[in-house]
């Protein structure tokens, strides 16, 4: 008799350890697969960004050679897109999955950026080739050339937007006890240009300095 | 210490001064028409002929061109980044296809973009969009003929993706029905209600009279509503626009952009 109860007990204790181990299984399943799903959206986004740079880096021979077509162009500023583009060129990263390290994504991004202000000065420079500048060759490059940049522009954010949504639910619990054990760690973010980081010069020390200019 | 102190309120300051200035902007909601004149610079005729025109061609091709004329740009940001934010915003295009095209024009800033979708990235190169910024549109705005300019623009640009895509014979407003719902839905709606009408009458058949009124008074309140949201005609978007005032002949199909595109002045 009282065997019997006992036996129903444990039985009955089994019964519930086994339910809540099955809840707890299929709650980790369905976790890893949310932040599988997020992680491969980020990894989508980055194979979009380097679509897009890898579009800029292939317009600069086009670019190189028709300016360098035009009479007695400034030889330096060529040199130095070239450079810049051969230095991007040497920035390897893998163009189907997200960097995790910071310090990658931020020699990626100086290299990049490196290219983005030598193309800008030469935009500057071809300001006093007028006969170029009105050349329908160069024209079209210029717009292929603003467009990749805006491109770029949207990339990058849309990749910062997928990293975050990664990043919270890497971080949020209970997602962040198990994150680590299954291999998924906080990715990087791109950072905001130099420059347009530099807020605008405003002097706060009233009085006490005298003004720059 | 100090300093460090101090660098932190100063942070603290410029995030202020970002978050007001990005309050500034304004979002233009989802338009009724293809071709909108916020800024009443184009004749009604021209308007409505352009409109249809626009129309048409969706239900030809399924890619959707939007023109939106704006007063001024209500915005502290570069127009290439609005512009992106309003054609997102709006889901110009198909789903899938991105097949979406805006047009932009700022009056005040003399300034216009035509921001492309992903998916006619092919068919109008930035290269094209400048053309047709710097050579179609931009002369005859120049001397203040946006009849002309407008009409000249919409042409190139439809020229251009002709043949892209394959419509449906419909516009994406057309397969919304008036309350603003997926037809799909509207089926499945349907059915429930017949289902759950079923279920009622066998009910009530069990149980007599205890159930009717509380029956009667669910079905009221389930399907009293279903207004579409409007509310933002007054506020200064209104009017301008061409085809039926009643129906309107856009509705955004759900398309992207990744920021493609040319944009320029007059």
């Amino acid at each position: 008799m009282i065997d019997m109860k006992k036996s129903w007990l444990a039985l009955g204790c089994l019964g519930v350890i086994g339910v809540g181990l099955l809840i707890i299984v299929l709650s980790a399943g369905a976790l890893y697969n949310r932040l599988n799903a997020r992680s491969q959206e980020v990894d989508k986004q980055w194979a979009q960004v380097q679509n897009v740079y890898q579009r800029r880096a292939d317009l600069i021979p086009n670019l190189v050679a028709t300016v360098s077509g035009a009479a007695n162009f400034e030889k330096s500023t060529l040199t130095e897109i070239t450079e810049a583009r051969a230095s991007v060129g040497q920035v390897k990263l893998d163009p189907n999955k997200a960097p995790d390290d910071p310090a990658r994504l931020a020699e990626f991004q100086k290299a990049q950026e490196h290219l983005s202000s030598a193309l800008s000065r030469l935009l500057v420079v071809v300001e006093r080739y007028p006969e170029l500048k009105a050349t329908t060759n160069f024209r079209d490059l210029q717009a292929q050339l603003e467009g990749t940049e805006n491109r770029i522009t949207v990339e990058r954010q849309k990749y910062n937007e997928a990293v975050q949504r990664y990043n919270t639910s890497v971080k949020s619990f209970p997602a962040n006890f198990l994150a680590g054990l299954y291999g998924f760690q906080p990715k990087p973010y791109f950072t905001a240009t130099e420059g347009a980081e530099t807020p605008p010069k405003v002097e706060f020390d009233f009085g006490t300095k005298k003004k720059a200019q | 210490m100090i300093s460090m102190l101090r660098s932190k309120l100063l942070r603290l300051l410029f995030a202020l001064c970002a978050a007001t200035t990005w309050a500034a902007e304004v979002m233009p909601p989802a338009p009724k028409d293809h071709f909108n004149d916020f800024a009443h610079v184009v004749s009604n005729q021209t308007a409505q002929t352009l409109n249809r025109v626009l129309e048409d061609f969706e239900k030809q091709t399924s890619s959707q061109v939007v023109v939106a004329i704006f007063p001024t740009m209500q915005s502290p940001s570069s127009i290439e980044d609005y512009v992106h934010r309003i054609f997102v915003n709006w889901q110009i295009g198909q789903k899938g296809k991105n097949n979406g095209v805006l047009l932009a024009a700022f009056v005040r800033e003399r300034r216009m973009r035509i921001e492309v979708g992903y998916g006619l990235e092919g068919a109008l190169p930035d290269a094209v969009a400048k053309r047709i910024i710097a050579e179609e549109i931009s002369p005859h705005l120049r001397r203040g003929n946006y009849d002309a300019g407008l009409q000249a623009g919409v042409t190139a640009i439809l020229q251009a993706i002709r043949g892209e895509y394959k419509g449906t014979g419909r516009t994406a407003a057309q397969g919304r029905n008036q309350i603003g719902l997926p037809v799909g839905l509207t089926f499945f709606l349907l059915i429930c209600l017949v289902i759950l009408s079923v279920f009622m009458k066998a009910i009530r058949g069990m149980r007599g009279v205890v159930y009717r009124r509380s029956g009667r008074q669910i079905f009221r309140g389930g399907w009293g509503g279903g207004g579409s949201g409007g509310g933002w005609s007054g506020g200064g978007w209104s009017g301008g626009g061409g085809g039926d005032s009643s129906a309107g002949s856009f509705s955004g199909g759900g398309g992207d952009s990744g920021g493609g595109g040319a944009s320029g002045s007059w």
